[in-house]
């Protein structure tokens, strides 16, 4: 043992491009980590209707054709419900980071709290309409 | 071979060997301190002690008292010179280590809350919820680091000492993951490699805990002394051995044989206590001696369970409630969950007693000073005469950090008066170890490492277990010689360098065969009973003074056995007197 | 009862890559992945290398990767496979050899966020300390340094200078203390880019902690931290 040793051949193995799919747990962060995407088609419709509304009244209308068609209502519908699944797990991983109170309180909380918006949102723009 | 230049050496990173390292750097900025440990040091086997370490605290207790309680415990086999020094700074020392950061365990005001242990006459044990020894070993090994002194070469074993005329000069080290060798020249070194539960079959040590620094002094002629003396923890799960703390009986679990009836009261530590009211030094709080010894007659009477083949009484906790459990037992009711599958607020922990600890070790002085000059040895591995016959629980974390801190000062002020030793005639030794550790490489054989190691542990449990006669134990050196001859003639048939845990596996068989032999050497010799050293041949069933009132010194002989002298024991205050536990007070306290 | 167990062997002397070996074990139902390992080394083959000591889940010793997940092979039991199982070396670190890997990277970590008691006072007496007090750290004082975390964390996968679970715990432990007062100098590692900013709170390193200290929470109370440490640091003159 008295030769000069080579350096040791660690084995490393690299992570690749897929390594979230290797594994479920991976793969539901990912899921999490998407619904971005869907929020981020509901921002630019939202985006372009303000840049219409102060456009002219026949790109708003036409915006509003826009809104409603099928294909632009499913994926609406998809950020409406990848926004809730976001909102469901950020508001768990949420008392873990701040823990002021009992875990299950503060959950309830930002739930009864999201409503609570959602509804005077409601009543809101539906008093105006 | 590299070869390293340092001031102290210090081979072990667990309690004993990081405090050293500690006082060594504090005591001397400038020193340069190696630690090597052949694990990372945070799985050293201080991470397992569960119950808490001792230390006078309370209003109502004295220096006095936990002297009293450590002789006695120790059937009057105690150096009591060291057991003053031990009791007089264990306080300061619990006291350091809350200022490193330890999270000890605290009462409503902030204050360190103790509680009972076993022998003890009083609560005066702190503790860090039941993984005491845990956050003892981390908060040493994390304060380590603020040490820019301390140098660590983790994962490095020690194949020998290298020694000159008498004197220290340093270690020859394999490193792992490279397989190479160090010679490492140190003006001091420190041992603190732990005990030598391994070489029995039931215990409750980790894999590591295989006597190598025992088995490193005693080779260059140092002797081991009362080694005769191994601990039977009472309750270790049956099967594995692990651990279930004597804590568990502070808090106030009983302990019941197969008919439910709590045996402890027919052997002299009753009456018994209510449920839920323990109290010190009666029943389930008595020495862990009295208890193993305890469940042997319980068990030649039939009147023990049975756990997957083993014969097993019961720990009662169900009475303390989840809630106090979880708060003062988390560790406990996560292990009788995993390892037994029983729900310790529900249902009874099969327990069994198992090997847990050596009293005896490494002959050092008060001041951890071996016969070698420069050679310290500290925690387990040594004897620095405050255990005597029998450790009371809790008093070994508080002994490593008490001796932990002599041995580390004591090696720095050595280091800076030694001179470096002439290297030639040590070159010379180390290429011999090299030439001798090559030749142990070879072919697999029929025979094995693992092989002789089992029959070794089956051999010590059965012919030096709780109780002992002649026959059993002549049959048990018998066995261990014939095995000694086969461990000569096998082979490690792994040949590569990095991590050759066969190898590091045979060193440590070789250390474990001749701590064995040590120990049963020393028990054969000691013809009565004291303390953990019980004997059933016919006259040697009581403490014999007049004869024995001495410690064992066992050295290794050309022929490889143990010859076997004495040495008295140092009493200052506390004459012999009969031990006496559960209601009948003690002739001590009765002054 | 037997089973099988797919061990990844890889020796530095002789392998490019890490290869499957099959061997059969006899188990019961209180063998742990440990026991099977120590069989066979013990029986079948001597040159298989593994870490392990307590084999009570304390050390920190044997994490591997069984069946793809880390685990502590002293507290996971054959009886919950119920076809064969592949054990692996812990995932992310390099492997030294067989079920070695390379822990001086997660040393290295642990090191540098000074994880030890800062305090200037140096009077010989305990510090006060409410159970309420050491009720925020005392959690996360139970780590037992496994690296199974690391091994679950795909951020120090992708970039091994990332501090990591265990080490950002451990800084988040002695900030928590009552009697430290080390925080201001513990932050600068803690507000690097491989500090705690370099975690997305994929969560799985709380899944797989033998001890349920939850890092990822401790991580991201860092966070919370480290955040309000720049919003002062702008203030302060």
């Amino acid at each position: 043992m008295s030769e000069p040793r080579q350096v040791n051949r660690a084995y490393q193995s690299q992570l690749r491009r897929n390594w979230w799919l290797k594994h479920g747990y991976y793969q539901r962060y990912m899921l999490r980590e998407a619904t971005v995407l869907p929020l981020l088609f509901f921002c630019g419709c939202l985006l372009t209707g303000l840049y219409s509304l102060q456009h002219s009244e026949q790109s708003w209308l036409n915006w509003l054709a826009f809104m409603a068609t099928p294909w632009v209502i499913g994926l609406n519908l998809l950020t409406f419900f990848a926004s809730l699944f976001h909102a469901k797990t950020f508001f768990e991983l949420f008392p873990r980071v701040l823990p002021i109170l009992p875990a299950p309180l503060m959950i309830a909380g930002q739930w009864l709290g999201t409503l609570s918006v959602a509804l005077l949102l409601a009543l809101l723009l539906g008093g105006v309409l | 071979m590299q070869v390293l230049e340092t001031d102290i050496a210090i081979i072990g990173g667990g309690g004993a060997g990081l405090r050293a390292a500690i006082a060594a750097a504090e005591a001397d900025p400038a020193c340069r301190i190696t630690l090597l440990s052949k694990v990372y040091p945070m799985r050293s086997h201080t991470v397992a002690a569960e119950g808490g370490a001792a230390a006078v605290t309370l209003a109502q207790d004295s220096m006095q008292g936990h002297f009293e309680d450590t002789v006695t415990g120790g059937d009057w086999l105690a150096d009591q010179d060291v057991v003053e020094y031990f009791v007089q700074h264990a306080y300061e020392e619990l006291v350091n280590l809350e200022r490193w950061g330890c999270p000890w365990s605290r009462r409503e005001d902030g204050s360190i809350q103790v509680r009972r242990f076993g022998g003890m006459k009083t609560e005066r044990t702190w503790f860090a919820a039941d993984k005491t020894g845990f956050h003892i070993l981390h908060t040493l090994f994390q304060t380590s680091f603020k040490y820019p002194n301390i140098q660590r070469l983790d994962e490095f074993f020690v194949l020998d000492l290298l020694v000159h005329e008498q004197q220290i000069v340093g270690v020859l080290a394999i490193q792992l993951n490279t397989g190479e060798l160090y010679q490492i020249h140190a003006k001091s070194v420190i041992l603190a490699t732990g005990g030598a539960g391994r070489v029995f079959h039931h215990n409750t040590n980790g894999g590591i805990v295989t006597g190598d620094g025992m088995a490193l002094a005693y080779r260059h002629g140092v002797a081991l002394r009362d080694m005769e003396f191994v601990q039977y923890h009472p309750t270790g799960l049956p099967g594995s051995g692990i651990l279930i703390t004597e804590a568990c009986r502070g808090e106030g679990g009983i302990l019941l044989n197969r008919d439910g009836y709590r045996y402890l009261q027919d052997y002299g530590l009753g009456p018994q206590t209510p449920l839920g009211k323990p109290e010190n030094k009666c029943m389930e709080l008595g020495p862990r001696d009295k208890l193993s010894q305890a469940f042997w007659h319980e068990q030649q009477q039939g009147r023990t369970g049975d756990c997957q083949g083993h014969a097993v009484v019961y720990l009662d906790l169900r009475h303390l409630g989840e809630r106090h459990l979880q708060q003062r037992l988390p560790f406990i009711c996560e292990l009788a969950k995993a390892y037994v599958n029983v729900d310790p607020a529900k249902a009874l922990i099969p327990i069994r007693p198992a090997v847990h600890y050596t009293m005896g070790g490494i002959l050092t002085d008060a001041q951890c000073q071996t016969s070698i000059a420069g050679l310290f040895a500290v925690g387990e591995c040594a004897s620095v005469g405050l255990h005597g016959a029998n450790r009371l629980g809790s008093n070994s974390l508080s002994e490593l950090l008490v001796f932990g801190h002599v041995a580390g000062k004591q090696a720095a002020s050595f280091a800076k008066t030694a001179k470096a030793a002439a290297r030639t005639e040590v070159d010379q030794y180390c290429q011999q170890q090299q030439q001798q550790l090559q030749a142990k490489l070879g072919v697999k054989s029929a025979d094995s490492i693992a092989a002789i190691r089992h029959e070794m542990t089956l051999a010590m449990e059965q012919g030096c277990g709780i109780y002992r006669d002649t026959a059993g134990m002549q049959q048990c050196l018998a066995t261990l010689a014939h095995l000694q001859q086969r461990y000569q003639q096998v082979f490690v048939s792994d040949h590569s360098k990095v991590f050759n845990t066969e190898l590091i596996q045979h060193y440590e068989l070789g250390f474990g065969l001749d701590v064995a032999n040590a120990m049963v050497s020393s028990a054969l010799a000691r013809q009565e009973s004291r303390g953990a050293h019980q004997r059933i041949d016919e006259g040697m069933q009581q403490r014999n003074d007049e004869r024995f009132l001495q410690h064992s010194l066992a050295q290794l002989t050309e022929q490889g056995a143990a010859s076997i002298r004495y040495q008295p024991v140092r009493i200052t205050q506390s004459k012999p007197a009969v031990r006496r536990y559960g209601a009948e007070p003690s002739q001590q306290e009765q002054r | 009862m037997q089973k099988t167990l797919v061990i990844q062997r890889y020796n530095p002397e002789q392998d490019h890559k890490p290869h499957p070996q099959h061997f059969t074990v006899p188990c019961d139902d209180s063998t742990s992945v440990l026991d099977a390992l120590l069989y066979i080394q013990q029986q079948l083959d001597p040159t298989l290398a593994f870490r392990w000591s307590c084999r009570m889940a304390i050390c920190g010793s044997c994490g591997v990767m069984v069946n793809g997940i880390p685990k502590l092979g002293c507290k996971t039991f054959l009886r919950d496979y119920k076809d064969d199982i592949t054990v692996e070396a812990l995932a992310h670190f390099a492997t030294e050899k067989d079920l070695i890997s390379d822990m001086s990277v997660f040393l290295t970590h642990l090191q540098a966020v000074k994880p030890y008691l800062i305090n200037h006072d140096t009077r010989p007496q305990p510090h006060q300390q409410t159970p309420k007090q050491l009720a925020k750290y005392a959690k996360f004082s139970n780590c037992i340094n496994c690296g199974l975390c690391y091994s679950a964390c795909p951020q120090f996968g992708l970039n091994p200078a990332f501090l990591g679970p265990a080490a950002l715990t451990l800084a988040q432990r002695y900030n928590l203390d009552s009697r430290d007062q080390g925080k201001a100098q513990r932050m600068p590692q803690l507000n690097g880019k491989n500090g705690v900013w370099g975690c997305t709170f994929v969560g799985f390193c709380s899944d797989v902690c033998p001890k349920q200290l939850d890092p990822a929470a401790a991580v991201n109370q860092g966070k919370v931290a480290s955040a309000a440490d720049f919003v002062i640091g702008i203030f302060k003159p």
